[in-house]
């Protein structure tokens, strides 16, 4: 599934929101469900999560890992996770600009999800990956305010 | 298919509901129509359900203070089949008639589909264009809140874990509205790929307090009030109308599945809104 849009930051500007972005301690307060994210080598997390959406509950175990930094115009992020319910496999590119003060962040990307999540909830997988996008914005929107 | 082990407990009042549910673990368990299957392929894995179906005061329709409190373990076919709700506010007795197949409707409530916030469940668009209020109880707290301010974005409310929604307050319509639900059903579940509902009332040839909800269209339910705005004061032409719902989708994220295209949803909102407001007209006196 292609997974484009992009989020606007009133708040700060692309230097900022950069190093937000590169801040695991940031990252994991933003991603619903995040709970924690540890660094395991240059550029490189392992990630715990415990997605909660609707009635479906289900823990995952990844890694996110970051590459192609341009400071601080643009990054690629590689997602992977998996858990009993199912996996998750994106990558993707941000591109961040700046706007007004604040930043305009565009994403472009590719997610495959597989497993028993996908084969019974294929009608919802993408609002669900589109909700989870918007959370993860307006949290970032929120520390970006501090 | 066999849900991991989990503990059930049946309580008689809302108190004792909640007191159960301030274990994290646990979780309300209403009609069961979406909850179970996800529990049968372990995609939900409750240590405890918390039954609510014995509280009788969740199960009563009332009208009281020109307003309908309709409990939130009400089933979807006693909704459509209620005398009261039938008469007073037929908008939701008629999109209760359009949820999934009788199974479905009889076990189903309209307290487990507002938590469950499904994108694509019916309800939303009839209680958006209802302007209607939810109750909601948690320990020792209750709050009334528009149905606005409870969802929050695909499959997420602002109900607080260990809260329970326990009324859906719609207001009491006159006789001289004129209210319609119209929807392209997803053919296997019955689910809204788009649905539309609006009321209104016409008085010297004018169309007046227009109210348009959609579901399906984005990640929930909204009021569509620029739709609205632009319908409000005319006479309902068939120009006006069509021009009125042009801009449904306006500034809407649409949803995309294997049913329909974000495009394909957006054309279906416009159409499915003209028929809603076309028959809505002419049920007005
Ligand atoms: C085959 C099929 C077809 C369907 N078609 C449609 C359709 O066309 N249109 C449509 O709108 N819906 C449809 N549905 C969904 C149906 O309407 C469900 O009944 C509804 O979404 C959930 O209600 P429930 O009472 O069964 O809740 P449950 O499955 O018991 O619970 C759902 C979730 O809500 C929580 N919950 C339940 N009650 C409360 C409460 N009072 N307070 C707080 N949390 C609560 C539960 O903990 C759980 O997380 C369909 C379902 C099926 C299985």
């Amino acid at each position: 599934m292609r997974i484009t849009g992009s989020a606007r930051i009133a708040a700060a500007a692309p230097e900022q929101i950069f190093r937000l972005l590169l801040d695991p301690a940031v990252l994991s307060k933003c991603l619903p469900g995040c709970e924690g994210l540890e660094r395991t080598g240059e550029d490189e997390y392992r990630m715990r999560m415990k997605a909660v959406i609707g009635a479906v509950s289900g823990a995952f175990d990844g890694t996110v890992r970051l590459s192609d930094q341009k400071a601080p115009q643009s990054f690629r992020m590689a997602v992977e996770g998996s858990g009993r319910i199912g996996f998750v496999k994106g990558e993707g590119l941000l591109k961040l600009a700046g706007q007004d003060g604040g930043t305009e962040i565009a994403y472009d990307g590719e997610v495959q999800v597989g497993g028993m999540i996908a084969s019974v909830g294929q009608r919802l997988l993408d609002a669900t990956a589109r909700m989870i996008i918007r959370r993860f914005f307006t949290r970032l929107s929120e520390e970006a305010g501090q | 298919m066999i849900p991991q082990n989990f503990d059930y407990a049946a309580p008689s009042t809302i108190e004792e509901a909640l007191e159960l549910l301030a274990d994290p673990e646990a979780k309300a368990l209403a009609g069961g129509m979406s909850l179970i299957p996800l529990m049968k392929l372990r995609l939900a894995a409750p240590g405890r359900l918390v039954d609510l179906r014995r509280i009788a005061g969740l199960r009563e329709i009332r009208q009281d203070d020109g307003a309908l409190r309709i409990g939130a373990l009400v089933t979807h076919s006693e909704i459509e089949s209620s005398p009261l709700v039938r008469s007073r506010c037929p908008l939701l007795a008629e999109t209760a008639s359009h949820i999934g197949d009788l199974q479905v409707r009889n076990a189903g409530t309209i307290g487990g589909s507002i938590a469950h916030n499904d994108p694509a469940a019916d309800y939303p668009a009839a209680l958006f264009a209802l302007e209607a209020k939810v109750k909601v109880a948690g320990k020792g707290t209750e709050r009334t809140l528009p149905l606005e301010e409870l969802v929050v974005d695909a499959m997420v409310t602002a109900l607080e874990p260990g809260e329970l929604i326990t009324e859906v307050i719609v207001p009491v319509e006159a006789a001289s509205t004129g209210t319609s639900y119209q929807k392209m059903r997803q053919p296997a579940s019955g689910f809204a790929i788009v649905g539309v509902a609006a009321r209104l009332e016409k008085s010297n040839g004018r169309i007046g307090s227009v109210r348009v909800g959609v579901t399906g269209l984005g990640p929930s339910g909204f009021r569509a009030r620029r739709v609205e705005e632009l319908l409000d004061g005319t006479a309902g032409s068939d120009g006006e109308i069509r021009e009125a719902a042009a801009v449904v989708a306006e500034g809407v994220e649409a949803n995309a599945d294997l049913h329909a295209s974000a495009d394909y949803r957006r054309h279906l909102a416009q159409v499915f809104t003209v028929r809603a407001i076309r028959a809505a007209l002419a049920r007005a006196s």
